[in-house]
C-alpha cells in the first residue's frame, strides 16, 4: 500500500478565534477533540469548553496526498506543543475574533512566534465578519500592527461559512504559489 | 463598523493608532465610571471634547458648526476641551470606548492644537508595565527605523528620553540592549518603544529566513488549489 503523505497548514488564534469552527467547516473529518472544562472564569463565559489536545482536520487531495489542517491548543501557549506544529507546515492561517479587541495583543503575539521561526507565508483571518460588532479587517490590521511589508494579508472570514474559508484557504495556497514560482 | 472594546485591554495609544492610521473622521464615545465624553475626530484628528448625559443628544447635532455655535464655543475653546475632558484622564484605565465612524458633518477646517501623534506619546507616558509588556514581549525584539517619518517625527513632541530611545534604533540593537543603554527605569524605554511603533516611526525588524527548498512541487500546489475549490 502506497504510504499517503501530509500536507500540513496550521490553524492558530487566540482561545475562541474560530479555529475548531474552521477546520470543521471544511474537514472531511470532525475534529478530533479532547475537550476539558476549562478553568478560569473569564474563559468560562466565552464557551464552556476548550481544545486540550488537538483540533485536526483533513481533506483528501488524491491517491497519496492528505491535507491537514492543525489546530494550535487554546491553552498552552507558545509551548513545545507549537514548535512541533509549526514544523514542515506549508503555511499558517492565524484567526482572530474580530469582534473582542481584548484578543488583539494576544493574537500579535502569535504572529511573531510563528514569524520568527518558521518563514513559510502566514495569512490573517479577521473572523466572526457576520457579527454586526465585528471590526473590519483593515481595522484589525492596524490594531495588529501589521505593515505592507510583513506580506501579511488581513482577510475577513466567517469561519462558519464554507466559501469564507476555501477563501482562507485559497489565498494562503496562492501566496505559497507565488512564492514558489517568483 | 464598530470599533468598541476596554480600555483594560485596548489602551489610549492603541485608539488613537486605529483612528489615526487611515485618517478616520466620527465620534469616539468614552464611558468613563464618573461621566460619558464625545470626542469628536476629523480626518484622524481630535479636535473637540465634550461630556454628554445621553449618547443621542450627538446623533441630534449632525452640523459641526451649528453645534459650535449653539454651544458657543471659538476655535480657540476647543483645544481647551481636550486639555480638560482628554489629556487629564490619559492616565485612567477604566472606561469603555466605541468608535463611530460618519455622521457628523463638519464644515472647513479647525484648528489641530494636540495632533493624534502627540496624543500618542502623551497617552503612552501613562502605560503600566502589563500594557507595554503586550508589544514589548519579548527581550530580544529587534526593531529599524521607517524612514521618511519627518512630518509624523515634528507633530509626536517627543521628550529628550524618547528622542534617545529613537537615536538607539538601528536594526541591530535588541530591546534588552537598548533598556540597558538607558540608565533609567526600563519601564520608560518600553513606554518609548510602545509610542514609536504605534507612530510608524519604528518597526520589528523580519529576520532573514532563507526559504527552504519548497517541499512541494507545483503540480501539487495545482491539484491542493483545485481540489479547496471544489469542497
Ligand atoms: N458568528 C460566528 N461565530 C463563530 C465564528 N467562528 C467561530 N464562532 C463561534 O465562536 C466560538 C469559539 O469558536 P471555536 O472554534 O471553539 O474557537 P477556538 O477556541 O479558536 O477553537 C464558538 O461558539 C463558535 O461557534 C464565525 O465566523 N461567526
Ligand atoms: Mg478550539
Amino acid at each position: 500500500m502506497r504510504q499517503i503523505k501530509k500536507i500540513k497548514v496550521v490553524i492558530a488564534g487566540p482561545f475562541a478565534a474560530g479555529k475548531t469552527q474552521f477546520i470543521n467547516t471544511v474537514s472531511e473529518i470532525k475534529t478530533v477533540k479532547t475537550e476539558r472544562r476549562t478553568q478560569q472564569s473569564s474563559e468560562k463565559s466565552v464557551k464552556d469548553y476548550t481544545t486540550v489536545a488537538m483540533d485536526f482536520g483533513k481533506v483528501r487531495i488524491d491517491d497519496e496526498h492528505e491535507l491537514y489542517l492543525f489546530g494550535t491548543p487554546g491553552q498552552f501557549r507558545f509551548d513545545f506543543m507549537w514548535e512541533i506544529l509549526g514544523e514542515g507546515a506549508l503555511g499558517i492561517v492565524i484567526l482572530v475574533d474580530s469582534t473582542d479587541p481584548t484578543t488583539f495583543h494576544e493574537a500579535r503575539k502569535i504572529i511573531n512566534f510563528f514569524q520568527s521561526r518558521f518563514p513559510v507565508p502566514i495569512v490573517v483571518g479577521a473572523n466572526k465578519q457576520d457579527m454586526p460588532n465585528a471590526w473590519s479587517p483593515e481595522d484589525v490590521r492596524i490594531a495588529l500592527d501589521i505593515d505592507e511589508e510583513e506580506g501579511i494579508p488581513v482577510i475577513p472570514v466567517s469561519a462558519i461559512d464554507k466559501e469564507s474559508v476555501k477563501n482562507a484557504l485559497l489565498t494562503l495556497f496562492e501566496i505559497i504559489r507565488t512564492n514558489l514560482t517568483g | 463598523m464598530a470599533l468598541t472594546g476596554d480600555l483594560r485591554s485596548f489602551n489610549f495609544v492603541d485608539i488613537f493608532q486605529v483612528i489615526g492610521k487611515d485618517r478616520k473622521s466620527g465620534i469616539l464615545f468614552m464611558e468613563w465610571k464618573d461621566l460619558t465624553c464625545a470626542y469628536y475626530v476629523k480626518e484622524g484628528e481630535i479636535i473637540f471634547a465634550r461630556p454628554i448625559d445621553k449618547v443621542y443628544r450627538v446623533y441630534a447635532d449632525k452640523d459641526f458648526d451649528l453645534l459650535l455655535s449653539k454651544l458657543r464655543m471659538s476655535a480657540e475653546g476647543l483645544s481647551k476641551t481636550l486639555e480638560r475632558f482628554l489629556i487629564s484622564r490619559l492616565n485612567m484605565k477604566e472606561g469603555i470606548f466605541s468608535f463611530t465612524p460618519g455622521f457628523i458633518k463638519y464644515g472647513g477646517e479647525y484648528p489641530v492644537v494636540y495632533p493624534i501623534e502627540e496624543l500618542i506619546v502623551l497617552a503612552s507616558r501613562n502605560l503600566t508595565p502589563e500594557e507595554v509588556e503586550r508589544k514589548i514581549s519579548d527581550e530580544l525584539l529587534l526593531f529599524e527605523r521607517v524612514p521618511g517619518k519627518e512630518e509624523v517625527l515634528q507633530k509626536a513632541k517627543l521628550n529628550q528620553m524618547e528622542w534617545h530611545i529613537l537615536s538607539l534604533i538601528d536594526g541591530e540593537r535588541t530591546v534588552l540592549q537598548i533598556r540597558q543603554m538607558v540608565n533609567q527605569d526600563s519601564l520608560l524605554a518600553d513606554r518609548a518603544l510602545y509610542a514609536l511603533l504605534a507612530l510608524g516611526l519604528i518597526r520589528r525588524k523580519k529576520k532573514e529566513v532563507k526559504q527552504k527548498q519548497a517541499p512541494i512541487t507545483l503540480e501539487l500546489l495545482a491539484k491542493i488549489i483545485e481540489r479547496i475549490r471544489s469542497l
